[in-house]
């Protein structure tokens, strides 16, 4: 498979030892990137690293133009002509030389981690996702959903840990609401992704969004469509389900006492964990990379058209912000508990009816 | 301040004054996990000693830094000190003039409504919409402040005895401008914040306060008349041009934030009634009586009270025959409805996520509170 | 189903707002109009000026002083900007209107002891393109029904 011939390929240009010279080292070097092509450049560029940080860099850059028109202001304006497009890349680099501030009271091998694990271990969930029918970076077989949810059953675990680090009373309000709002939020996520799985017949990604190809998976669980979009609003802590990190109430939730890159990398974290929930709400319900195939290439057509409903969807929830405010936190276990568990279950009768039945 | 002891299994957090939303005050919360048990408010830190600076400037200076005590609001502080040495100086004030104050008083009245709005929905987290809309909206009526006075924030336009200049050409126009301007944005702000669901699910029900506890605890402004008890200094003492105009005071029965909030809603509606009808028939005169910048006022002991944005405000003086007063007692809106906020955590309950949305649904104003 | 439409309306008034004219005036490349009656900088007129001294007297912040020039032998205002608050009495109590309003708000100092203006440099009012080189165009606002607009009055 594809990681095996990584490993071959070097192993193998090194096993030449006898033929080994410096004058080989181009030819070794045009060999192992002819060899592994396609994966370096899942690795690198879509949909790894530099998807990944693309992506940050550039909605982090929507969002303030965007927020910034609705509230009747510019945005970034100077740095880097009219748009303001070198702001982003001005303010990382100034978080990059800040002084990371670690208090003396505070357990600091948790404290200095916890951000860097939140922004890197939702991005292995992100390789799970399908942007064409062999384009998969990380490839399990009908494992992927579960593993997705897996991994992204960690990702409660590290603000609460980062919020008990930072012994400050503001961060431990945030940590133990993150604990609220995940336990009441995850499960109906878990029911509806078990809902699309029996319809499509299997738990593989790919397969799943090939069974979208007559219909999304949208129209037949509109209930499970609804509750999944409120989902990634929930799992990605954007308004109006940031509640742990409500800067009226709480300076800043659990993220208050980090400084510097750490506090970057919550940033970056959260745009983070917002792509990997909207690209595998639009793989379970929208259709995934389904669509008319351009010009004769089905590949990149694939990509092409995941890529296009994402930024509308992106576009969508950036525009949400603005509209409604926060809910509280008992309101928010209320809807978890009295509102979205009995749907999605419902969902799962009805999509378990209708499969007996035959009908879809 | 001493603080009293904290209670066994329960957090006391400082809501304080190094905080994005609590403005220039510390506030301690007694927290049981979302509950709070307890509200202890610690005012003070904007304190400049106003009552005591008075002392020692003449009436004429006197004005600028009562003008300073609300920054949103200011015509209508410095209403109050100049009514008062009216009463005491015995000065007659033109009827233009007069009505030419209850302009720019509701003018003020608007802008620390809108002021009041805007910190209302960004403390439900609506932060991006509405806040900056507000703002935006204040800026036309600077502009008209800049127009007729010369300063946008603090102009000191009233002295006692008229105001310091005329409108200019034009003026009565640009205000009937603005206020259709206005009208047209205050359908947008029902619209999308006073009716939007879940806005409504952070207001309503929050923060009860019956009308009998408010009577007790000495509410005042949109907080008392949000209660169902109408109290409104302009109809009880009727001061400038209020006597003579056609609004009305507005009250509100369901006792929640929300209701507080509709007061101040339809408040400014009130206002922007007042402004059409001052631009439409304004009696023409004089505007100023004899200006005497270092007037004398006759010994004694004299009150006056004015309905500011947040409350009533009072300023009793004292004179002694001497250029100077002797005393100046200001009584402040803000004092007395933080009482009020302290005592709300015993009549409800309340949990953390409330308290921005309570404290700003009762509209403080450090600085004068803290004069 | 009404429940739906409540929380759709919201969001229907919300996204037009994007398209909408931003209201941010780029400073310093644009500058607004301030009105006539605006209170910037002060300008004194020399040959007006009858010494009184009421200016002085009827400053609340005791930011007037009246100090001697070359060449005269009366006493001239000199305004500390230090502590005026540009309330305005020392324009309006001037029997002879020998100080006025102009506006200039730009006079932000290295040295504090620079803010102090006698009345020769009171005497003279830079331009508005010599204090602001950057600058490109002059702004108004204006009102309509529906919003605020800004548009430029000159270019420079």
């Amino acid at each position: 498979m594809n990681s095996n011939s990584l490993i071959s390929g070097t192993l193998a240009n090194l096993v030449q030892a006898d033929q080994f010279s410096l004058m080989n080292i181009p030819s070794m070097v045009i060999e192992f990137l002819a060899l592994n092509s396609k994966p370096l450049l899942q690795v690198l560029l879509l949909p790894g690293l530099g998807f990944i940080l693309g992506f940050a860099i550039f909605a982090v850059w929507f969002e303030r133009k965007f927020l910034a028109r609705a509230m009747l202001r510019v945005g970034p304006y100077y740095c880097g002509g009219r748009a303001g497009v070198l702001q982003v890349f001005a303010d990382f680099l100034k978080l990059f030389m800040k002084e990371i501030i670690i208090p003396t009271a505070i357990d600091w091998p948790f404290f200095v981690a916890m951000p860097v694990f939140l922004s890197t271990i939702p991005s292995l969930a992100l390789l799970l996702i399908p942007f064409a029918s062999n384009w998969v970076l990380w490839d399990v077989g009908s494992l992927s959903l579960p593993m997705f949810f897996a991994i992204m059953g960690i990702a409660p675990l590290i603000p609460i840990f980062s919020g008990w680090a930072s012994n400050n009373k503001y961060s431990f309000i945030g940590a133990w609401r993150v604990a609220y709002m995940y336990i009441s939020g995850e499960i109906p996520l878990v029911i509806c992704a078990a809902g699309v799985a029996i319809m499509a017949g299997s738990m593989d990604l790919v397969k799943i969004v090939e069974a979208q190809q007559n219909m999304w998976f949208a129209v037949p669980q509109f209930i499970g469509f609804i509750l999944f979009f409120l989902g990634i609003f929930i799992e990605s802590e954007r308004t109006p389900f940031d509640i742990p990190v409500a800067e009226v109430e709480l300076v800043f939730g659990w993220r208050t006492e980090y400084s510097g890159i750490l506090f970057g990398f919550t940033m970056m974290a959260e745009y983070v964990l917002f792509q990997a929930w909207t690209l595998m709400f639009i793989t379970l319900y929208l259709g995934g990379f389904n669509g008319p195939v351009l010009m004769g290439m089905p590949t990149a057509s694939h990509i092409f058209w995941l890529l296009a409903k994402f930024f509308v969807l992106v576009v969508f929830i950036i525009l949400l912000r603005c509209v409604f405010p926060r809910l509280r936190m008992d309101q928010m276990i209320k809807l978890g508990w009295k509102y979205m568990t009995p749907l999605a279950l419902l969902n799962l009768f009805f999509v378990i009816v209708m499969k007996i039945l035959g009908v879809v | 301040m001493r603080e009293p002891m904290i209670e066994p299994d329960v957090m006391r957090i400082s809501w304080g004054p190094q905080h994005p939303m609590s403005g220039q005050t510390r506030v301690l919360l007694d927290v049981d996990g979302e509950k709070v048990h307890r509200i202890i408010a610690d005012l003070g830190f904007t304190h400049r000693g106003i009552e005591k600076i008075l002392e020692n400037r003449s009436f004429f200076s006197g004005i600028i830094p009562v003008d300073r005590m609300a920054m949103v609001d200011t015509a209508n502080m410095s209403i109050g000190y100049v009514t008062a040495i009216e009463k005491a100086a015995g000065l007659e004030v033109p009827e233009r003039a007069k009505w030419i104050r209850t302009l720019v008083c509701e003018m003020s009245r608007i802008n620390s409504h809108l002021y009041a709005f805007g910190l209302q929905a960004e403390s439900t987290g609506y932060f991006p919409a509405v806040f900056l809309w507000t703002t935006v909206d204040r800026e036309v009526l600077l502009d008209l402040f800049e127009e007729l006075t010369g300063a946008r924030w603090s102009f000191n336009h009233f002295f006692p005895g008229g105001v310091h200049h005329d409108l200019p050409d034009g003026f009565a126009d640009k205000v009937l401008k603005a206020v259709k301007y206005l009208r047209g944005r205050f359908k947008d702000y029902w619209d999308a914040m006073v009716e939007n669901p879940l806005f409504e699910n952070r207001c309503d029900g929050v923060a009860i306060l019956k009308p009998k506890d408010a009577l007790k605890l000495g509410a005042t402004g949109p907080v008392l008349r949000g209660s169902g008890i109408d109290i409104d200094m302009r109809r009880e003492e009727p001061y400038d041009a209020y006597g003579d105009l056609e609004w009305e005071v507005i009250t509100e029965d369901a006792c929640d934030v929300m209701a507080r909030t509709k007061v101040r809603y339809h408040e400014i509606g009130q206002a922007l009634n007042i402004m059409e009808q001052i631009a439409q028939s304004i009696p023409d005169g004089p505007v100023k009586g004899r200006v005497n910048a270092f007037m004398r006022v006759p010994e004694g002991e004299y009150i006056s009270r004015v309905e500011a944005g947040r409350g009533e405000l009072g300023f009793h003086l004292f004179t002694n025959g001497t250029g100077n007063p002797y005393r100046v007692k200001i009584n402040s809106p803000t004092l007395r409805n933080m009482y009020v906020f302290e005592r709300l955590a015993e009549l409800n309950e309340v949990f953390v996520a409330d308290i921005p949305v309570i404290i700003n649904s009762i509209d403080p104003w450090y600085l004068d509170s803290d004069r | 189903m009404s429940w739906l439409r409540k929380m759709l309306k919201p969001l229907m008034i919300v996204a037009p707002y994007v398209l909408r004219n931003s209201q941010t005036v780029a400073y310093p490349t644009e500058r607004l109009m301030f009105f006539e009656r605006f209170r910037g900088r002060h300008v004194f007129h020399l040959d007006k000026c009858i010494s009184c001294g009421i200016c002085a007297r009827v400053c609340p912040d005791a930011s007037i002083e009246m100090v001697e020039i070359e060449g005269k032998d009366k006493k001239y205002p000199q305004i500390d900007y230090n502590t005026c608050c540009l309330c305005g009495y020392c324009v309006n109590q001037c029997p002879r209107q020998a100080l006025e309003f102009t506006d200039i708000v730009e006079f932000a100092t290295a040295d504090r002891s620079e803010l102090v203006y006698s009345p020769e440099r009171l005497m003279e009012v830079p331009d508005i393109e010599d204090i602001l080189p950057m600058m490109k165009r002059r702004t108004e606002a204006y009102l309509t029904d529906k919003e605020m607009k800004y548009r430029k009055v000159k270019d420079v």
